[in-house]
């Protein structure tokens, strides 16, 4: 029997990136606080994390037989029979 | 020499649009996926809808005019709430919008019957990597290519099909571009739909998400915490460096738009910190064709509402309604305010039949909406009320719109 996971963590692949961002961006902004680059890595951390945010929702969203019949609809489990 | 395709909508097909496009093309090969020429050839229409709006179906060489695009325009930022509020606003059409089937899986284009949305995002001039090379954030005009953003919507506005470019926001890179096909309504949402004068130019409707400082902290903070390699510390200095840019070219924006919706922090609980419970403000500016602003009681005046009392009982902290006239960056607006928290179906339907100009078309309409949403962020205060009371505005926005065009004699499809 399997166990489903109560709230979905990030992919690895995209937790990763945002980690990554982060440090990167603690070095950018060492000295120069107020620089262009500053600005635009921290700007990279809000977009992964954005990412990151929405991969974690359509984990949640996702149903395996909803997206069975997404891609199958003529199948027996599948098929919606309408009066 | 020019040969006539028809195209007919495929069954299994779920696209957006009603429409059938039948484009001429000189060899096949202009018609492939990519080709820039798609915009300039001859493109007639033919009417495939199903008889709902009373217009019967022809083909053929004659082309009756659609009724054209209504485009809508919301800017946020980032990790604002931009999505459930698409997710609301496309669900009062009918239909949960859904990315494209079969195209790429990082699209951020979603789909239903009647509406299309456009992530702007998708109008990103510099990738990831250009970015960080010119030191310069998404917020920065320089990284968006605002001719692009016009033509596109101007063409899909116009009902011309188009290839818009995509951009990955896992990579982050610009991906091939999608076709896009002209939808009943139009959906853009991003930082600047509002920014160049020419696209708000072609917006039917704007509106305009303002979080306050504590609250999006609040909101990001809820998001990032289980991200690892986040601290409350990277969270504030994300802001904070963003703060510039988003100051100088996403919040003036705001003194653009048909409806703001500010969520502030709640004025119901002394010293609260959680941003849990939430002051909600909607301005919506007077004036505006086919919009007629909410109001309580009487319009024009000045209404104080606490609807906790003999006939209506609350828990803690209770509800608390404001409606009344201001102005706005100069204009003449009207406000109603929520602030607190429904509890349960009862108080919902309670404030409902209270409110008056909801465009509903029937008695609880928007509870129903409500309801049909109570999974989603922000749906027991006023970010979910006002969200969708905006989506039956915009409905009646739209209707009023089609029939005033469908008043006007048909003319012929354009050519390029």
């Amino acid at each position: 029997m399997v166990l489903v996971a109560s709230s979905p963590s990030t992919p690895p692949g995209i937790s990763e990136k945002v980690s990554d961002s982060i440090k990167k961006a603690e070095e950018a902004c060492e000295g120069n606080e107020v620089s262009g680059e500053c600005a635009a890595a921290w700007d990279e951390v809000e977009e992964l994390s954005a990412a990151a945010s929405h991969a974690r929702d359509k984990l949640k969203d996702s149903d395996p037989l909803e997206d069975y019949c997404k891609d199958n609809p003529e199948t027996e489990e599948c098929r919606t029979y309408e009066d | 020499m020019t040969t006539l395709t028809l195209c007919t909508p495929s069954s299994s097909s779920s696209s957006s649009s009603h429409l059938s496009c039948c484009i001429s093309s000189s060899t096949t090969e202009d018609v492939r996926l990519g080709s820039p020429l798609l915009r300039r050839q001859f493109v007639f229409y033919t009417n495939w809808r199903k008889g709902r709006r009373g217009r019967g179906a022809s083909c053929g060489i004659s082309c009756s005019a659609e009724a054209r695009t209504v485009v809508i325009g919301l800017a946020a930022d980032s990790g604002c709430g931009k999505s459930t509020f698409m997710r609301r606003l496309t669900s009062v059409f009918g239909g949960a919008a859904e990315p494209p089937r079969g195209g790429n899986p990082e699209s951020n284009t979603l789909l239903s019957d009647t509406t299309t949305v456009i992530c702007l995002d998708d109008y990103h001039l510099l990738d990831r990597e250009g970015r960080k090379e010119e030191g310069v954030t998404a917020l920065d005009p320089r990284a968006n290519n605002f001719d692009l953003m016009y033509e596109q919507v101007k063409a899909l506005k116009a009902g011309v099909a188009v290839e818009k470019p995509i951009y990955n926001h896992v990579t982050g890179l610009l991906d091939p571009p999608e076709l896009i096909l002209p939808p009943n309504l139009l959906f853009i949402e991003g930082l600047h739909p509002m920014f160049d004068p020419r696209v708000r130019d072609l917006l039917d409707f704007s509106i305009y998400l303002d979080i306050s400082d504590e609250v999006k902290f609040a909101w990001k903070t809820q998001r990032d915490v289980e991200e690892r390699g986040h601290s409350l510390e990277s969270i504030q200095a994300s802001i904070e460096a963003r703060k510039p840019d988003f100051d100088a070219y996403v919040d003036p924006q705001k003194q653009y738009a048909d409806v703001v919706i500010e969520v502030l922090p709640t004025q119901l609980i002394p010293g609260d910190n959680e941003r849990k419970v939430l002051r909600v403000r909607m301005v919506m500016k007077e004036g505006v064709k086919y919009f007629n602003p909410v109001y309580l009681f009487d319009e024009g005046s000045s209404v104080s509402w606490i609807p906790c009392g003999r006939k209506l009982s609350c828990s803690y902290p209770g509800i608390k309604f404001f409606y009344g006239p201001d102005t706005y960056f100069s204009h003449e607006v009207s406000a109603l305010e929520m602030d607190g928290q429904f509890d349960r179906l009862d108080e919902l339907m309670y404030v409902e039949s209270h409110l008056n100009n909801l465009s509903t078309k029937y008695y609880g309409e928007a509870t129903e909406q409500m309801l049909k949403h109570g999974d989603f962020p922000g749906s027991n205060n006023g970010t979910g009320l006002f969200q969708t009371i905006i989506g039956l505005k915009i409905r009646e926005l739209y209707e009023c719109i089609v029939a005033e065009k469908s008043v006007t004699p048909l003319e012929a499809a354009k050519v390029f």
